[in-house]
């Protein structure tokens, strides 16, 4: 009896949590494009599509148009895409490296993108076309390293997060002199500015870069799901019941550093995300990967889309970096999360 | 009809005011360059925007406030002269204008004084805003070409808005004046080359000063004095106290930027700075109190950069004779 009724919880819940999480995700999306400047409201936003779809409906005027096609839109669906990228490169992280602290972030990858940003705002190659080629290329460089530095090592947790720790503190130790030697106060603003993560860059091309990256990811990391679960009670565990443990390591490290170069070259490196999101989500959904990883890819997306709307409205006419608040909403958040589930 | 009728009486205005320019375009549109890329109208804007003060202010001073839209990103108090025709102006936004308010403004032409407001982080790409059909306008001084003076920059922008706004005689009366105030600054007697630091501000107790691009420069050359980081191939450099010491100024120019209110921001926390600095302290500059206290803001090239030039050039020809 008690038996049937657990199953009965878990397959209600198994049914009930996939429609939340999908009604959640399009209701955030939805909501936060009418949210911002201009009293953009639903009706604009069914003529803006419906121009592009060649249906019979009155066009608005180019700059109206422009501020919902070119910027509200793609920038909203910018946020979920790097939301859910974000979440689940920590998840898996944190997995991989069994270390509840490991964040997107943890193996240097954003401090190589620093580096590679300021480059180019500092040599004066300019325009932000350019900054998020060097942010991408400054990134993928810091991995590159780390994985040279790991070559022919079994990738073993706390080695990847010690190396990686060394290569970021190496890249922000170069940073920092490229600050120092371009010594001009306003490049130091504009850098400052963007490492804090900000979504006001967003146009299509990020958006489509960051959503194939982040759906790919995403796939291969689901592929990998039962071996993480196995990761989680070591190495040697895991490897009893048949996970190729180097090879999960090495195509997940791959995987996740690349899709955190891509998303930290689009928005600077947008913080607390990747780390609380996973956490949270293993609470209410459970530990399994299987489910953890695509939940966390919606929480993820519903956080940022939030955090950013907010980070668009709450100080108008000024714009907050969304860094700020992913951390400012997100303790709270979290705290409650974890009251709820009273082991605090 | 009432347009008509109203076209009519700006036109009589624009008469009386002397301000009807000869390229009023009867047929077809107006072009410009404006760095490097060519903008047309197709006819006089009526609702700009602007994206810095210095814009702002040089709008202002075109006597141009009743064809803005909008204002953003003021750096500190605008220069009284222009207090009450920028208050007819609505402010879109205290600091920096983003891409979206730009466009709920509904702007036909943006105006700024540096070109990076122009990137995607900001109010979007200048190639993005001209396919919307919105012409942008940097300022000459930021556009690097040639090795014209920032003041003659400033001028060729005058020149080019009042061709754009049709308001020419405004642009050569505004360029005559600023002419004038430099060659009554440049007329100054100044006793010999004395050697002198212009300071800008000091962050985390590193002093930024002029080097050899900025417009301090162009004011050395035109006093006839010497700016003493004028080898620094940068606007503002970031120096240390010692190296400043060891070029011994005879003078010292400090900019004041209280208006914008951050600690060490204002000219007497600078020089207490440099009392209390063990090296500084004993440059006969600070000794003697040979220091010109001028308003920050008009040390980065602006429409209100002669009135400090007038200032430093005034007290040069009192403190020269006494070094």
């Amino acid at each position: 009896m008690i038996s049937s009724r657990q199953a009965d919880v878990r397959t209600g819940r198994a049914s009930v949590l996939p429609a939340a999480a999908a009604v959640a995700l399009l209701a955030s999306v939805a909501t936060s494009l009418v949210i911002g400047t201009g009293g953009i409201g639903y009706g604009d936003l069914v003529s803006v599509i419906g121009v592009r779809l060649g249906l019979p409906v009155e066009p608005l005027a180019p700059l109206t148009d422009s501020l919902i096609w070119q910027l509200r839109i793609p920038r909203v669906l910018l946020a979920a895409t790097v939301g859910a990228a974000l979440a689940v490169c920590g998840a898996v992280l944190q997995a991989l490296t069994r270390n509840a602290l490991a964040d997107p972030y943890l193996l240097g990858v954003s401090s190589g993108a620093s580096t590679g940003a300021v480059l180019v705002v500092v040599t004066g190659i300019g325009s932000t076309v350019g900054v998020t080629a060097g942010a991408l290329a400054g990134a993928l460089s810091a991995f590159g390293l780390l994985l040279l530095l790991l070559r022919g090592s079994g990738l073993d947790s706390l080695r990847v997060v010690l190396t990686g720790v060394v290569v970021g503190q190496l890249f922000t130790a170069l940073t920092s002199l490229l600050l120092m030697a371009s010594g001009d106060a306003d490049t130091t603003r504009s850098v400052t500015y963007w490492l804090l993560g900000s979504l006001a860059s967003a146009r299509w091309d990020g958006v489509i870069l960051c959503a194939i990256a982040t759906a790919s990811a995403l796939l291969v990391a689901r592929y990998y799901a039962s071996s993480l679960d196995a990761l989680g009670f070591g190495a040697d565990t895991a490897a009893s019941v048949g996970v190729d443990v180097r090879r999960t390591r090495l195509v997940l490290l791959v995987v996740t550093s690349t899709l955190t170069a891509v998303a930290v070259s689009a928005v600077g490196a947008i913080g607390f995300v990747g780390l609380i999101v996973p956490h949270g989500v293993r609470f209410l959904a459970g530990p399994l990967h299987r489910t953890l990883l695509p939940y966390s890819a919606v929480a993820g997306a519903v956080f940022l889309v939030w955090a950013d709307a907010l980070a668009r409205v709450l100080l108008a006419p000024q714009e907050v970096p969304v860094g700020v608040f992913t951390a400012l909403a997100g303790v709270p958040l979290f705290l409650l999360i974890l009251r709820r589930r009273g082991e605090l | 009809m009432t347009s008509r009728v109203v076209a009519a009486a700006v036109c009589g205005l624009m008469l009386l005011s002397g301000c009807a320019a000869p390229s009023t375009p009867e047929s077809g549109a107006i072009t410009a360059t404006s760095c490097g890329m060519s903008l047309t109208f197709a006819e006089r804007p009526k609702r700009v925007v602007t994206l810095d003060q210095t814009s702002t202010e040089t709008l202002l001073a075109l006597g141009l406030a009743d064809r803005m839209a909008g204002t953003s990103n003021l750096k500190t108090k605008v220069a009284p002269q222009f207090a009450a025709d920028y208050r007819r102006v609505t402010v879109l936004s205290p600091k920096l204008l983003t891409a979206e308010q730009l466009r709920a403004a509904n702007p036909d032409f943006v105006v700024a004084s540096f070109a990076e407001q122009f990137t995607r982080d900001r109010v979007g790409s200048r190639e993005e805003l001209h396919e919307l059909g919105v012409p942008t306008f940097v300022s000459a001084v930021d556009c690097p070409s040639g090795d014209a003076s920032p003041f003659d920059r400033l001028h060729q922008d005058y020149r080019t808005l009042g061709q754009i706004f049709g308001v020419e005689e405004r642009a050569e009366k505004l360029i005559s004046d600023q002419q004038e105030a430099l060659s009554k600054a440049s007329s100054r007697n100044i006793a010999g080359e004395p050697k002198v630091l212009w300071l800008y501000s000091v962050f985390n107790d590193v002093p930024y000063v002029a080097g050899g691009t900025g417009i301090p420069q162009a004011m050395s050359d035109l006093l006839g004095v010497r700016n003493v980081f004028a080898d620094v191939d940068e606007h503002w450099p970031e120096v240390s106290w010692e190296q400043v010491a060891a070029r011994e100024p005879d003078v010292i120019v400090v900019g004041d930027l209280s208006e914008r209110g951050a600690p060490g921001d204002s000219a007497d926390e600078k020089i207490a700075q440099m009392r209390r600095h063990p090296v500084m302290a004993q440059l006969p500059a600070v000794r003697n109190n040979r220091i010109i206290r001028v308003s920050g803001i008009e040390l980065d090239p602006s429409v209100r950069s002669t009135h400090a030039l007038a200032q430093v050039a005034r007290a040069l020809a009192d403190i020269s004779h006494d070094l």
